[in-house]
């Protein structure tokens, strides 16, 4: 099915600006898709209801195109790695119970594939701490109130939300207060064992008011997966991501909305080793008085792509941020970092700092840093420091006049730390 | 026993040839910029050094070896400067040095705590960064942790009483003193007249442009009263 989706003829389209049909896209997917959605058998039926609106979204995506190397976000990114990858029909949705059964007997885990969401058995019934809204099991109504949170933009969320439109929505009510603070709730991102296929997966996460969660995100891909996460921060509301993305054959492309309500906090601790393309964008919009911090350290494994994109933007005051990502490249390796500050007139007392520290452990490494700071106040506090640096001599040095063997992976590993 | 014949790096000094001797202790002096450090570094094998002549310890031909290759035969240098590694703790890199296996880890910890105490540092310093947010003092001392903690058959100290308080250069002498044994050398770079005598050391080298000069404790009396040039 998704053979060509990457094929030349749709990234080298160009993108209109004033005719985007976005609009359409929108409501086709938001509504159209979920009429009809009413019981529970439809699991059974998953392919046949998806199967037609997939192949119209494929047409709307071809008529829009894909992201544009050259938009801020790819500019170094080798989004042509995406032309070469072939895909080839996915396997019917019904053999994925069977596939990831193994989550039923964990305790807070959850699998999503393909729009699929399989949890273990205790997150199922009436768990006061979490409500799972399945969009194929039903809770249509309900879902609808969610999907006006999906923002159409000219990234690859357009196409993961085309290719996923049955959106999973995980609500952590306000009277759940720390319960997955102190036992995280685990989130696979997964793909089924059908080698080639595409996988995508469009999910929201609302953290409400004066909730403070931790998700532990797992995610491993075996062939092609896109995700379109959303999350929502209520007003008082604490959320911690630690994710980590390893290499597991497949590519990759993650992208991440965090709407941050006032007095919310937002931590994000990413690892990852890269794949033959990996992308990771998250896009964190301020209200007031949030704090926000984004730590990576990522291990980019030989031959490996990796390119995040880090875009905060700040309309209104006392925010905080500190973005610090470091990145170690070894050989043949390609990675790429833009950070982008958007900070608003009226978001006086705005307190950033975005570091990107990058390590190449070879010659045949490429390695781009790109810190973009849009200020449009006076009133702020904001800094920058991003660095591309080689194994420092004397470092190696030192280590070696203390015999140590292992001196790469020692400088690494300090550096990561 | 070390040995250097005609020992040369490129635009420093030439035509060293001395012998350091197994259980003695010796003391290196020089105008500055003459080389001292540069001495210690080039018998350690400093890639960037341009070496030439022939450097032989315990009868191991020194030349075509690497610097962690000298390390593990039992050479030690101990920074004049020591180079910070930030993520990486004191006693991990102590760890990684002496490949301590998990079995040895508590008896290793523990001696290196009792050492660190011993010294004045910090309380949990075995967790701090390496040489890294620390005074001068601290980081020599740091220096000489390592030494005591490592199997070391020749120390080359650069100038260890630099950034030392009173106690600090009582504690190396003492330290350097228990150390010191007859199947060891000990080499120390130092104008330090106290540490000088502390130390009592078997010969004292003066180095030149153009070679060494070796006498016995008296030389650097010589030095103290008359200068480099008048000796």
């Amino acid at each position: 099915m998704y053979k060509d989706l990457f094929a030349e003829v749709f990234l080298a389209k160009p993108i209109p600006t004033d005719n985007y049909k976005l609009d359409e896209l929108f409501n086709f997917t938001t509504e159209d898709l979920l009429d009809g959605i009413e019981s529970s058998n439809v699991v059974m039926s998953y392919n046949k209801v998806f199967e037609k609106p997939y192949f119209t979204n494929l047409k709307y995506l071809k008529n829009i195109g894909l992201p544009n190397p050259k938009d801020e976000q790819f500019n170094f990114a080798n989004l042509h790695k995406l032309y070469n990858i072939e895909h080839t029909p996915r396997i019917h949705r019904n053999a994925m119970h069977e596939e990831f059964s193994w989550v039923a007997e964990k305790n807070n885990e959850l699998v999503l594939v393909d729009g699929t969401i399989l949890a273990s058995n205790n997150l199922h019934g009436s768990n006061p701490s979490l409500r799972i809204l399945d969009t194929v099991i039903g809770n249509t109504s309900k879902q609808k109130e969610y999907v006006k949170y999906i923002k159409q933009t000219t990234n690859f969320t357009n196409a993961t939300y085309a290719f996923s439109p049955f959106v999973n929505v995980m609500i952590f009510p306000t009277g759940s207060k720390e319960a997955y603070h102190k036992n995280p709730l685990v989130v696979n991102y997964l793909n089924n064992s059908s080698i080639g296929s595409l996988n995508a997966n469009t999910t929201i996460f609302d953290i409400q008011h004066n909730v403070s969660a931790k998700l532990k995100e797992k995610v491993r891909t075996t062939a092609g997966q896109m995700n379109y996460s959303i999350y929502i921060l209520r007003e008082g509301s604490k959320l911690e991501i630690d994710r980590t993305t390893k290499d597991a054959g497949g590519w990759s492309l993650f992208d991440s909305v965090f709407i941050c309500h006032p007095n919310s906090e937002l931590k994000i601790k990413s690892t990852n080793t890269g794949s033959q393309y990996t992308q990771e964008n998250l896009y964190i919009h301020s209200s007031s008085s949030n704090k926000v911090e984004v730590i990576g350290r990522n291990n980019i494994h030989k031959g490996n792509d990796y390119h995040q994109f880090i875009h905060q933007i700040s309309n209104d005051v006392d925010n905080y941020s500190n973005i610090d990502v470091k990145n170690v490249g070894n050989e043949y390796a390609n990675t790429s970092f833009i950070g982008r500050y958007d900070v608003g007139a009226l978001s006086t007392n705005f307190d950033g700092v975005m570091n990107n520290q990058n390590l190449m452990l070879s010659k045949n490494t490429k390695m781009h840093t790109r810190p973009i700071l849009d200020i449009k106040t006076k009133e702020i506090q904001c800094q920058h420091g991003c660095t591309v640096s080689n194994i420092d001599e004397k470092q190696k040095y030192y280590l070696q006049s203390r015999g140590v063997d292992n001196i790469n992976e020692i400088l690494v590993e300090s550096f990561l730390c | 026993m070390l040995k250097l014949e005609n020992f040369s790096i490129t635009d420093i000094f030439s035509n060293v040839d001395i012998t350091f001797e197994q259980g003695k202790t010796y003391v290196v002096m020089g105008a500055n910029g003459v080389g001292k450090s540069t001495l210690l570094h080039g018998i350690m094998g400093r890639p960037d050094l341009d070496i030439s002549g022939a450097v032989e310890f315990n009868g191991t031909d020194l030349t075509e070896l690497e610097t962690d290759e000298r390390a593990k035969l039992g050479i030690f240098v101990g920074f004049q400067t020591p180079t910070s590694i930030p993520g990486l703790s004191n006693f991990q890199f102590i760890k990684q040095a002496n490949k301590i296996k998990a079995v040895d880890l508590k008896e290793n910890l523990d001696k290196f705590r009792d050492i660190s105490t011993q010294l004045g540092l910090p309380a949990e310093w075995d967790k701090r960064n390496l040489n890294t947010d620390a005074s001068g003092g601290e980081k020599k001392k740091n220096e000489l942790i390592q030494l005591l903690m490592l199997d070391s058959k020749l120390a080359m100290l650069d100038e260890p009483d630099s950034g030392l308080d009173v106690d600090g250069i009582k504690s190396l002498t003492e330290k350097l003193s228990n150390w010191k044994n007859e199947n060891n050398t000990l080499i120390v770079v130092t104008h330090y007249e106290k540490l000088i005598d502390g130390l009592n050391p078997d010969a004292v080298v003066l180095l030149k442009k153009d070679g060494v000069q070796i006498g016995d404790k008296s030389l650097a009396d010589k030095i103290f009263s008359s200068g480099f040039e008048n000796v």
